[in-house]
């Protein structure tokens, strides 16, 4: 029996092994797309360009990361778009009326967590399934956020030290236009996701209710409680998402900039790796199909291509990452069908 | 002699790595019972696959009733005459018994109409004709079928007109021994109506009872015809494993020690004032026939049902266990009868399966890494001897006794003070049977109470210090050892023994 790596590992392989290997496929994806996209453009690789991806990521991003935990415990939250609008109503008219900052930050996070845990109760209690009873808030929470904002039209907010969150940057050194904000945030977000979801009891316990709620429960594991964390984290990053929105166009805004936010999330997470049936998944896979989605946009723009197009593209683009996804699953699947039949233990 | 109605001549087949099959020659007449033996791996499986036109074979020719079927797709199988009864049948669990049994093959009325009412009336025929009257209700979604009944729409699916051959692939592993009569009641029924059986079990005593003749067969090869008149387990044992082996277990006697475990007039939605009670060390085995509520009786216990009236004390202190997490926290373990559904997280790894009834003990801050749970749960899944590639190998991907060994593992890793186990041998193999035999009882000799639940008698008997059995919810006062024997057991699962006082157990 092999029993894992050795510890001195190469640095690529140390890294690869940080990523997953399962991602393998992602960052060749990634790199087949930069190298297309770089030989029809030269100014995809300037540090003005790269500055832009990063700064659009950050939004997508912090939903994703929830997104995967959700997906992952074999849920699904097709609210997060509403409540980050929420969140950003909420965050605009605290800074702009309070006039408090850390005040409007926490706000608009707090507000996220609370519809989180509005979505995992409808699902423990009210006994809805997550799709349906997240479609349903998907509608009442951006119902909602036009219902706080004044006459349902945008809070504005005037405050630049509020705008750093969503336009700032650090590290500005000569021709280096420095690292957005935003992204920063992300990374540390997705950094912190990642260690959740694969070295904590609580990553152990999404995974294991995701593969498998019955044999979970039997293992001692609360669902209800495991939800009302899971949705609760993910409507709180959804409002951090929201908060950032705010930032960057300086108004509360119900509904402008966080539609499709879900879309997009779901889109990452499955592209990702992650299977709609829960118990696979990772941050890492979630954050390399961010990227690769932000990079094709971007590329997309670059090369003067259409918005519409560009839609039409992300589609295919989902279909394709599941259809590989199942594929691969199918081809394992036969592999294994065949040793079983042969040779019994593996 | 008249040609066999199924020839299978030097079959061979290989996968990547493997040689499945090599020059498999068998044949079955019309009217005869042919059981194939063999450990998991033996090449049973891709035999009755190939049978079913779900592999291609390599080499060699099937033909069945004259008719060359070597490369027939399932549909052309079928069509053929060659009907497979599998172990785990696909139920659909929202449309009825009826429509379960003629899925794909409906009977239509005019303008293309579905006719449910013909459908009907041929399972209730079929239902009558093979003497399972009473047993299943046409009507029945497939959600509410117990295993067994489950298992009867597979066999029916399997008695449709034309039929020639029958395969049964562990036909008894979710029935009781009364069911297992009753099947065999229909297999010598299909036999004298002059079709070809063959019968695919790790149930020795069964295939003895049942067969005509013994196919053996090894990695692959066979290793043995054996007339069933002239041979008995010894033998067969000795041509699957290729050495003698200890298959009737014996306990020694243990010796008293304190209560770990006191049930007292526990009530339940399927329970009536069940009392019981099991000593450190002691294997208190449950029998009765399936649906007596004996799963049910496990999992109020262990807080994954409710009880509605009654006691439940651990080492003299009364708890209040109302979920599986108070259980476990109050040191019991429970290994559920379906380990797919109910034990394992299929899609994750052997380590964390293993470890998860642990990951909280193991946890610094809530911090918990891959290697912590090796470190911990390494030694016992080594020790259990479960074969797998690596540690982190996906559950699912390992065979049926390695996947029992993992659930074992991982109440072995969290060391219980009493561990539950529902049919702990459910199609395991005969090798991984006689392991998990020796590690229950190593365990009760290092102080743990067990509580087994089995529908195999001779495993409830070897295994057990006492027996209590378990009939329409209610618990029979405890057999000792010494008293214990099949007829009595059995006598008392269908109620027709005098139950001395219904004392605690």
């Amino acid at each position: 029996m092999t029993v894992s790596a050795p510890a001195a590992a190469a640095p690529l392989r140390r890294l690869l092994r940080f990523i997953g290997p399962e991602n393998l496929s992602l960052i060749i994806a990634l790199v087949l797309l930069v190298a297309v996209i770089a030989s029809q453009t030269e100014f995809f690789f300037s540090a003005r360009n790269l500055f832009n991806i990063g700064q659009n990521m950050a939004v997508v991003g912090l939903v994703a990361v929830g997104m995967t935990m959700v997906i992952v415990s074999a849920g699904l939250d097709i609210s997060v778009g509403s409540i980050a609008g929420c969140a950003s109503v909420v965050c605009a008219l605290i800074v702009s009326q309070a006039g408090s900052v850390p005040g409007g930050i926490l706000g608009g996070v707090a507000i996220g967590l609370l519809l989180g845990l509005v979505n995992a109760l409808i699902i423990n209690y009210l006994r809805v399934n997550a799709v349906v009873a997240t479609l349903a808030t998907f509608s009442a929470f951006r119902g909602i956020a036009f219902l706080i904002a004044p006459e349902g039209r945008p809070v504005g907010v005037l405050n630049e030290s509020f705008a750093l969150l969503g336009s700032g940057r650090f590290l500005q050194i000569g021709g280096f236009p420095g690292i957005p904000v935003a992204f920063a945030i992300l990374v540390g977000v997705a950094l912190a996701g990642h260690v959740v979801m694969s070295s904590t009891v609580f990553g152990r316990q999404v995974y294991s209710m995701g593969g498998n709620p019955a044999a979970a429960r039997l293992a001692g594991i609360n669902l209800n409680r495991m939800r009302l964390w899971i949705y609760a984290i993910s409507g709180g990053l959804s409002g951090l998402a929201g908060v950032i929105v705010t930032a960057r166009t300086s108004s509360g805004q119900p509904a402008s900039g966080t539609q499709g936010l879900e879309l997009e999330a779901i889109t990452a997470v499955f592209l990702g790796g992650a299977l709609l049936a829960g118990g696979k998944g990772t941050v890492m896979g979630t954050m390399l199909a961010v990227l690769l989605l932000a990079v094709l946009s971007n590329g997309m723009n670059l090369l003067g291509i259409p918005t519409f197009y560009q839609l039409v593209a992300k589609g295919l683009l989902l279909v394709l990452a599941v259809a590989i996804g199942q594929w691969r699953m199918a081809a394992s699947e036969r592999r294994q069908a065949r040793i079983t039949a042969a040779g019994g233990g593996v | 002699m008249t040609a066999p109605l199924l020839d299978i001549r030097a079959v061979g087949k290989s996968f990547p790595g493997v040689r499945a099959l090599s020059a498999l020659s068998l044949a079955v007449a019309a009217g005869e019972v042919v059981a194939l033996v063999g450990e998991n791996g033996a090449g049973k499986s891709t035999l009755l696959k190939i049978l079913g036109g779900d592999y291609r074979l390599d080499e060699g020719e099937v033909r069945l009733d004259g008719a060359d079927v070597s490369h027939a797709d399932p549909l052309e199988a079928r069509r053929a005459g060659f009907r497979l009864v599998r172990q785990e049948p696909e139920i659909v669990p929202d449309i009825t018994v009826a429509e379960n049994v003629f899925v794909g093959e409906y009977p239509r009325r005019r303008l293309g109409l579905v006719d449910f009412a013909a459908m009907r009336a041929e399972v209730r025929a079929r239902l009558s004709r093979y003497g399972f009257t009473g047993m299943l209700e046409a009507d029945a979604t497939g959600r509410s079928l117990s295993p067994a009944q489950t298992h009867l729409v597979e066999i029916l699916r399997a008695l449709q007109p034309g039929v020639k051959v029958v395969a049964f692939d562990e036909p008894t592993s979710s029935l009781t021994s009364d069911e297992v009569e009753r099947l065999f009641a229909l297999i010598r029924r299909l036999r004298s109506e002059g079709l070809g059986i063959i019968y695919v079990s790790h149930r020795l005593k069964e295939v003895l009872a049942i067969s005509d003749r013994i196919v053996v067969l090894k990695d692959g090869v066979q290793t043995g015809v054996l007339a069933t008149a002239a041979t008995g387990e010894d033998e067969i044992v000795r041509r699957m494993v290729g050495r003698e082996l200890v298959h009737d277990f014996h306990r020694a006697e243990t010796t008293r020690a304190e209560v770990v475990l006191e049930v007292e007039h526990l009530s339940s939605r399927w329970h009536r004032d069940v009392s019981l009670r099991i000593r450190a060390g002691e294997i208190l085995g449950i029998g009765g026939l399936v649906g007596a509520g004996r799963t049910e009786l496990a999992k109020v216990i262990f807080g994954a049902l409710p009880k509605s009236a009654g006691t439940v004390r651990l080492a003299g202190r009364d708890t209040d266990i109302r979920a599986p997490s108070d259980a476990i926290a109050a040191n019991i373990g429970f290994a559920p009868e379906n380990r797919k559904a109910e034990g394992l997280i299929l899609v994750r790894s052997v380590v964390e399966n293993a470890a998860l009834a642990v990951n909280r003990r193991l946890a610094r801050a809530g911090l918990l890494r891959t290697a912590t749970m090796t470190a911990a749960v390494g030694p016992v899944i080594r020790q259990l001897e479960v074969r797998t590639p690596s540690l982190d190998q996906e559950v699912g991907k390992l065979s049926g006794g390695n996947q029992q060994k993992v659930v074992l593992a991982r109440w072995l890793a969290a060391g219980p003070r009493l561990l539950i186990l529902d049919e702990p041998t459910r199609a395991v193999d005969v090798g991984a049977k006689a392991e998990i035999y020796r590690l229950i009882d190593r365990l009760a000799a290092e102080g743990m109470a067990i509580m087994v639940i089995s529908s195999e008698m001779p495993e409830l008997l070897a295994l057990s210090d006492r027996i209590v059995v378990m009939r329409d919810g209610r618990l029979s006062a405890p057999v000792e050892k010494r008293a214990a024997t099949e007829e009595r057991i059995v006598a008392l699962a269908l109620g027709t023994a005098a139950d001395p006082a219904r004392t605690p157990a």
